[in-house]
């Protein structure tokens, strides 16, 4: 084991882990933000009982995701200290601004949302929702300006070998930033979607007569539906700018090891890297050069193609074919892809017996429903992993290796304490965090939270 | 704009952010830290949690905001230290991330030994981090073996010198005595009594702190002495002291905001110390002083120090209309009520 490994091992570990809670902070915001809303200007009380009962799942999210992010802004410096000082100049900025701007604003409207239920006037307190949901999606724009630029560096020079930034609205519109973010954000908002359409059916599936967990379910849906298509489409332009300006990562996220004027969409493959082939695959012919460039006949870079031409393009020699993780990037990007399908299918289902007035008596479709709380999740997650694994070897595509990105003073022994200590205490939080969830789900049950059962509307 | 005049402006920008976040958060780790030994039953411990708890939170950004700018603005400062100090910053993460989740966590379940385990993680983190801090701003004032390249492969161990624990209990005594003129300003009765006096004890301890630190730094620390803005430099520390003077006088007078302010005062004097003491270096090299990290030689160029000026000029009345809005809704006086932690 050496140190770079185990610096890319804790970076995995602790970005992955601290991407279970945004998304949700996210998504669940705005989707508060209209529950809340409802009840502001129907004054119906049960979107009232919808947003408080939600609030309490979204708080125990919210301060997990706080404390484990905390983490990954130090990161940079602790384990990544010659990365840093290689890009601080033009990649520090977002974050400071993030801070400034997005997270100051989302965390203090954050305690006025949770702690001021009986000092503001609703629609007081209605803005403090707004803000806090804005805030954390403002911080998710700067974030995403902060990587999408580590993909498509731009408005930079190279002064002393190092660059430093020419242009801030260039580093910030950066030619892959719209793409990453709005896909990003999507996914966002459909994993708060489904979350609060899992949780609405795990009650219906216990009583179908719980009006206010109704109402959640349809407005889930309702918004599930524009959200899950709508990230169908964005995950289409995403890939189409990965194309343009990451060939090696296209290669691998679709196994492409060569350069084919009529490249086929690989539908499973199990790859063989060593070898640059395939063990076995499933493929419909002609179909990712349609989907690539618009022509069944497009030509579409592989891996060996794509390889030289950003060794060319970038003046990078020492690149080997074996420096790319094709099978990660394959198959996270492929689960992604799939899970996709499926939630937007979901959906559908859900809009269409929530149509025919049979949707909250159907109690095999509440329990899918349920079973794919976090199935964007893990869409989510995989995603991020795409865009992280695919961008290898490089942090800085085409600009700056891993290899030489990573602090030449922190030893294998600081390593291997640090991954043991995040395990720990990571594991420790999911499963309180979990316990606590599961602990409010019951309560609710249990009437501690006032169950409205008059059957109003039914 | 010239780059050297922008240099210098972040430098003091930094510090600004710092103090900041020593003035904003120190009282919710000096709050935390004091939990176990102030409060003595159920009902006070929920007063004591909840003085901070709608606002600890935005408070603990001014940290985030402090690691993006020194990033941003030093980005050769951030990785040096940063990974120089790596199983030091470790253990920060990890006393952060526990502080975090100990409010939400705690008030969640019904448990007498639930609520008691949290209690203590609360009480040890807000410890923890106030010893820290001056731990390592010692560290750094003292200088740490940068080499030419500006890495430091020195151990945890040798951050653990005499010199940078007493800096810690100068940090640790500031953040209990803000944490206790907190607690004065935003309690009442017994409770109240018992923050007077436990602030008027931690500042006599910040100021017999600060006396030692002052009078070992020529042993420990000889750079400072010929360091700073000479004659200048010497009368900041005395803020320290007068701040806490302050504090002592003020607590002896019944008002329950005047102890605040003057403990404001020390910390400002505490960072101001800090910065005049380093000036014009950041990170001083014990192996040569030509391998230091000054503000000059590690800073970003000029465009990215006019950016991030101007996102500070907007951004920070903005952070600073958002707290104000926050802290006059929850009143002076804490009041419980169902959706409290």
């Amino acid at each position: 084991m050496d140190a770079l490994i185990l610096a890319r091992v804790q970076f995995g570990l602790t970005a992955f882990f601290h991407f279970l809670y945004p998304p949700l902070t996210i998504g669940l915001g705005a989707l508060l933000v209209i529950t809340e809303g409802i009840y502001v200007y129907s004054k119906n009380e049960d979107y009232l009982k919808i947003t408080r009962f939600f609030v309490k799942l979204f708080a125990i999210n919210f301060v997990v995701g706080v404390a484990t992010g905390i983490v990954l802004e130090f990161q940079f410096g602790t384990n990544w200290s010659q990365y840093s000082a290689f890009v601080g100049t033009i990649f520090g900025s977002p974050l400071a601004i993030e801070g400034l701007f997005a997270f100051f604003m989302e965390s203090i409207f954050v305690g006025v949302m949770l702690f001021g239920w009986n000092r503001l006037s609703p629609k007081a307190h209605w803005v403090s929702t707004i803000l806090t949901a804005f805030g954390s999606a403002l911080s998710g724009v700067w974030i995403i300006v902060a990587n999408s630029w580590m993909q498509t560096p731009a408005g930079y020079k190279i002064v002393n070998g190092k660059p430093i930034m020419t242009n801030f609205l260039h580093v910030v519109f950066n030619p892959y930033f719209p793409a990453e973010f709005t896909h990003t954000i999507m996914g966002a908002w459909e994993y708060g979607a489904f979350f609060m359409a899992g949780v609405a059916s795990w009650y219906l599936i216990k009583n179908n007569k719980d009006m206010v967990m109704r109402k959640a379910l349809k407005v889930a849906i309702i918004a599930g539906i524009f959200i899950s298509v709508a990230q169908i489409i964005l995950g289409d332009v995403s890939a189409k700018e990965v194309v343009k300006y990451q060939p090696t990562k296209l290669a691998m996220m679709e196994a492409q090891w060569h350069t084919q004027k009529d490249a086929p969409e690989v539908l499973f493959t199990i790859p063989n890297e060593s070898q640059q082939k395939d063990y076995f695959s499933i493929k419909v012919p002609y179909l990712l050069s349609m989907l690539a460039t618009g022509n069944p006949y497009g030509k579409v870079m592989g891996l060996d193609g794509s390889i030289k031409y950003i060794a060319h393009k970038d003046h990078i020699t020492n690149l080997k074919p074996s420096m790319f993780p094709v099978d990660a990037v394959y198959t996270t990007f492929h689960i992604m892809m799939y899970i996709g399908f499926y939630l937007a299918g979901i959906m559908l289902i859900a809009i269409i017996l929530y149509w025919k007035n049979r949707l909250y008596d159907n109690k095999f479709f509440l329990k899918v429903l349920w079973y794919s709380t976090f199935l964007p999740l893990l869409a989510l997650e995989m995603g991020w992993c795409t865009t992280e694994i695919g961008r290898q070897p490089f942090t800085v595509y085409g600009l700056l290796e891993t290899q030489n990105s990573v602090s030449p003073n922190v030893t294998v022994p600081d390593l291997v304490i640090s991954i043991i200590m995040f395990i720990t205490i990571y594991l420790i939080l999911l499963s309180f965090a979990l316990f606590l969830f599961k602990k409010e789900l019951k309560g609710r049950l249990e009437g501690k939270d006032e169950v409205n059962t008059k059957p109003k509307e039914a | 704009m010239s780059l050297q005049f922008l240099q210098i402006l972040w430098f003091i920008l930094i510090a600004v952010i710092i103090l900041g976040w020593a003035t904003m958060d120190g009282f919710d780790y000096g709050v935390g830290g004091l939990l176990a030994f102030i409060a003595k039953d159920d009902r006070e411990k929920k007063i004591v949690i909840n003085s901070i708890g709608p606002v600890w939170d935005g408070n603990q950004v001014w940290l985030i905001l402090g690691g993006g700018a020194i990033f941003a603005a030093f980005p050769q400062v951030y990785a040096s230290v940063f990974s120089g100090f790596y199983l030091a910053m470790m253990l920060v993460v990890w006393l952060i991330i526990f502080r975090a989740v100990s409010f939400e966590f705690r008030s969640r379940v019904e448990d007498e030994s639930w609520k008691k385990r949290w209690e203590i993680v609360i009480t040890v983190t807000g410890l923890g981090i106030g010893l820290l801090l001056g731990v390592a701003l010692a560290n750094v004032l003292r200088g740490i073996p940068l080499n030419k390249e500006h890495v430091d492969f020195e151990s945890l161990f040798s951050l653990l010198n005499i010199f940078a624990i007493v800096g810690g209990l100068i940090s640790l005594s500031m953040f209990l005595m803000h944490g206790s003129v907190y607690l004065v300003m935003k309690t009442e009765g017994e409770l109240q009594k018992r923050a007077r006096n436990y602030g008027t004890k931690f500042a006599y301890a910040y100021i017999i702190f600060t006396l030692i630190f002052l009078l070992i730094s020529p042993i420990f620390a000889p750079r400072l002495l010929g360091n700073g803005l000479g004659i200048l430099g010497d009368f900041v520390p005395a803020l320290m002291l007068i701040g806490a003077i302050g504090v002592i006088l003020a607590m002896k007078s019944n008002s329950d905001t005047k102890p605040f302010m003057f403990s404001v005062l020390s910390i400002v004097g505490t960072i101001a110390s800090v910065a005049v003491g380093l000036f014009p270096d950041i990170v001083p090299s014990t192996i040569n002083s030509s391998y230091s990290l000054t503000l000059f030689n590690s800073s970003s160029n000029e465009l990215t120090l006019i950016v991030m000026l101007i996102a500070t000029l907007i951004g920070l009345p903005l952070v600073l209309l958002y707290s104000i809005y926050a802290y006059k809704k929850f009143g002076l006086k804490v009041k419980l009520d169902e959706d409290s932690y």
